[in-house]
Order: structure tokens, then C-alpha cells, then sequence
């Protein structure tokens, strides 16, 4: 049960109105207590909400740009660089010996390491995860656009399109898995997109897809059809 | 919002969790989704588009930085961004020294004439985006006026409770009662909606 006194300090603590020792006594009383730890998870995405009331506006382009050319740096700034060191004339071959013996330590250690990797990989769905840009083409609007996400493992995905008008009456779209194995594209079931052109599905192909190369989707008979058969509408790879 | 996760909010988990392995394409394909919105949010509480710009650099730098650390079971992607976005546009107005130039009324007309027309969102790109902030605007604007107008000083404005209390004349009590009320109910609504 949670106190009224509780439920205050969590509607402010969500909303970053607490002071910093407030804020301290307010977090340990979060770590023993799940159910207010579920509340104020449930106020945070309440007061994230209200951001969407903002009128809305885009960023120029170049700020994007200047971003990724920060994380880029950035990235490039973490890669080790060698150092100069001072040498003597021991040291060169005390270093290639302590390297012989190094790096036999690192192969042992670098099959260890692959052995979790895989380990890792295999309990963690995230890993596995591919993601496909589909852009469009003639007759599909040139705004219209989708990403799906793609889990191998789990033969399963989630697409998300936009800008893509309701087909005509008779006619749905129809989501196309392209396999390397598999000598016509697989299909992975009608999407329907609501009136503003959006949706949002989760999709499974009917048959095995293990290496998917393209996703595509077409304009096909309502209900959708085994084999692909009207034109393609967006298509894309990773 | 709240609630069992959407496949946007997996998708979301998805993108955040391969940026934290330093995906440049998870990274720009979030970027994509969400700067407008955040975007929207740093110049409603900034008032100034070249400000909002380098608060959002600010955010997205630390999305790249922190996106391991991430942790879905205290907010979705979309609300821990937005309140990192909060969180930088208040140290920026704190570290100027001034507040908040927007107050809550709507302030469309002058933002809109305040940036270039161009980084005006097009209508067909904010579909789905303005399918929810219509809902949350719904359910705000059906809050008790008194409500409402608490619940936006303190997320929109750098208030503290103790400040709300005075810009408004009532006691602290009502203050945190009507933020409390206010953002249960909206909870509960956009969960019920």
C-alpha cells in the first residue's frame, strides 16, 4: 500500500522537483519498496507524455550531421594509440619475450572468450537482432518509408511503415521475407496500414527464413496471396 | 506510454541496446525518431531554436555515451530521453542565469515565427506523432484547470514545488496534492484511452 505522502513524492520525484537530499532519501525508500518503484515508473512515462503537447518542430539537417560527425570522432578517439617509450637495449627482447608468453596466454584466452561469446549471443535475443531500411519504389509514394526489425532466431519481426495511403479497395499490402535459401520471396503476411498510413505489426514468415537478405512489400489481392505477384512497393537490406 | 510495452517501445529497446554496442545506424535511426519531438520540447522551454540545437547535441551525445547504462525497467526510451532533454535545458537555463522565456500558455504562433520554415515539421511526417500528443493533449486539457496549469509550470518551467507555490499563492500542501492528482489521473487516462 502506498501512502498519499508516498504518492507526493513520487509525482514530484518524477518530475525532477525534488532536492538533492529529497531526491537521495526518496531513491533508498524506492530500492525496498517494488510497488512504489512500479508507480513512479508509471508518472515517468505519464510526464514524458506531456513533451508531445510541445508545438511541433524539426531540427535543421546539419544539426543531425553535426552529431554523427561528434560520435564519429569520438569512436576514432577511443581506438589505443601507440606510445613512444624510452628503450634500452634489454628491453626489446625482454618485451618479445614477455610477448611470447603473452600471447600464448591470449590465444588460450581468445577461444575461452569466442566460447562466451557464443554463449552470449545464443541467450540473448538482443544480439541477434537485424535491422532493414525499406525505401520506396514507383508507384509507392517517395515518403513513404519502413524499418523492420528483425530476430532470426526467433523467426519473428516487427515492422513499422509510414506514409504508405490504404491500398484501393480489393487490394492489400502483402510483407515479403528475400532468403538466400529459398528461390521466391517468403511471405510474412498482409500488413495493413491505418488512415494515416501508419502501422505497426509483429510478423512471422510461414516458412523457415535463415538468411534474409531484403524484406520487401507489395500490392497484392485483398487477403494476400502463397507467392508474390503485384508490384513492390518499398524494398530494402540492412 | 505506460503499460504492457508497444512494439515501438521493443523496437526502441532494440535501437538503444545496439547503440550501447556503438551501432552508428541504430544511433542515426533513433536520431530520426525522436529529435523532433525533443526538438519540440528544448524550444518550448528555451524559446530560442539555436539554444534548443545545442541542447539537443547535448542530449544526443549522451544517448550515445550512456545508452548501456540504459535501463528499461525504470522508463521507456522515449520518456528517459525526454527527461534527459528536460534535465540539459534546465542546467542551460540555470547556467544562464534566466529563466524560462515560454510561459504555458500556447505559444504556437510565436515559435512557429521564431524558427525558419523549413525545420517546420510536414504534416504527413508528424502523423503518427500528432495521433499522440492529441491523446496527451486530450487527457491534459480534461484535467481540472488548476491541475493542468500546476502539472505544466512544473515540467515545462525550472520551478520547484516551493516556487509553484509562490507563483501561484497557495500553500506548498495544495501545490504537491494537485501535481499529484493531476499526473495520476493523467496516468490513469492515457493508460485507459
Amino acid at each position: 500500500m502506498i501512502s498519499e505522502e508516498q504518492q507526493d513524492q513520487a509525482a514530484l520525484y518524477a518530475l525532477g522537483l525534488l532536492g538533492a537530499d529529497e531526491d537521495a532519501a526518496f531513491e533508498s525508500e524506492l530500492r525496498a519498496n517494488a510497488e512504489l518503484r512500479d508507480l513512479v515508473r508509471e508518472l515517468r512515462e505519464a510526464a514524458g507524455g506531456l513533451a508531445l503537447t510541445a508545438p511541433s518542430l524539426l531540427p535543421p539537417a546539419s544539426l543531425k550531421q553535426r552529431i554523427m560527425g561528434e560520435i564519429a570522432v569520438e569512436t576514432k578517439r577511443v581506438v589505443p594509440m601507440p606510445t613512444r617509450r624510452a628503450s634500452f637495449g634489454w628491453v626489446p627482447w625482454a618485451i618479445a619475450a614477455a610477448l611470447a608468453v603473452f600471447c600464448g596466454l591470449l590465444a588460450l584466452d581468445r577461444v575461452r572468450l569466442e566460447r562466451q561469446l557464443a554463449e552470449t549471443r545464443a541467450a540473448d535475443p538482443l544480439m541477434q537482432t537485424t535491422f532493414y531500411t525499406l525505401a520506396p519504389s514507383a508507384p509507392a509514394p517517395a515518403d513513404a518509408k519502413a524499418t523492420v526489425a528483425w530476430q532470426p532466431g526467433r523467426q519473428s519481426g516487427v515492422i513499422r511503415i509510414s506514409n504508405l495511403p490504404a491500398p484501393q479497395p480489393g487490394k492489400d499490402y502483402q510483407l515479403w521475407a528475400v532468403d538466400a535459401e529459398h528461390k521466391d520471396p517468403i511471405s510474412a503476411g498482409v500488413v495493413r496500414v491505418d488512415k494515416n498510413g501508419v502501422a505497426q505489426i509483429r510478423f512471422k514468415p510461414v516458412e523457415k527464413a535463415e538468411h534474409v537478405k531484403a524484406f520487401a512489400i507489395s500490392l497484392e489481392r485483398q487477403g494476400g496471396v502463397p507467392k508474390k505477384e503485384g508490384p513492390i512497393l518499398l524494398v530494402g537490406t540492412t | 506510454m505506460a503499460g504492457t510495452a508497444s512494439a515501438q517501445q521493443m523496437l526502441d529497446q532494440e535501437m538503444i541496446a545496439r547503440i550501447g554496442r556503438r551501432d552508428q545506424s541504430a544511433f542515426s535511426a533513433l536520431y530520426d525518431r525522436l529529435s523532433g519531438p525533443l526538438y519540440s520540447l528544448a524550444i518550448k522551454m528555451l524559446g530560442d531554436p539555436a539554444e534548443a540545437q545545442d541542447a539537443l547535441q547535448d542530449v544526443f551525445l549522451q544517448i550515445w555515451s550512456r545508452a548501456a547504462a540504459y535501463d528499461p525497467e525504470q522508463s521507456s526510451v522515449f520518456s528517459w530521453t525526454v527527461l534527459l532533454t528536460r534535465s540539459r535545458v534546465i542546467d542551460r537555463l540555470r547556467a544562464r542565469g534566466r529563466r524560462s522565456r515560454v510561459v504555458v500558455a500556447s505559444t504556437e504562433d510565436t515559435l512557429t515565427d521564431a524558427v525558419d520554415a523549413s525545420t517546420v515539421e510536414s504534416a504527413a511526417d508528424t502523423v503518427e506523432k500528432n495521433d499522440e500528443a492529441a491523446r496527451v493533449r486530450y487527457v491534459l486539457n480534461n484535467l481540472p484547470s488548476e491541475q493542468r496549469e500546476t502539472i505544466e509550470l512544473a515540467f515545462f518551467e525550472d520551478l520547484s514545488h516551493h516556487e509553484i507555490a509562490a507563483r501561484l499563492g497557495q500553500p506548498l500542501g495544495t501545490v504537491k496534492a494537485r501535481i499529484r492528482r493531476g499526473l495520476l489521473k493523467l496516468r490513469e487516462r492515457l493508460n485507459t484511452l
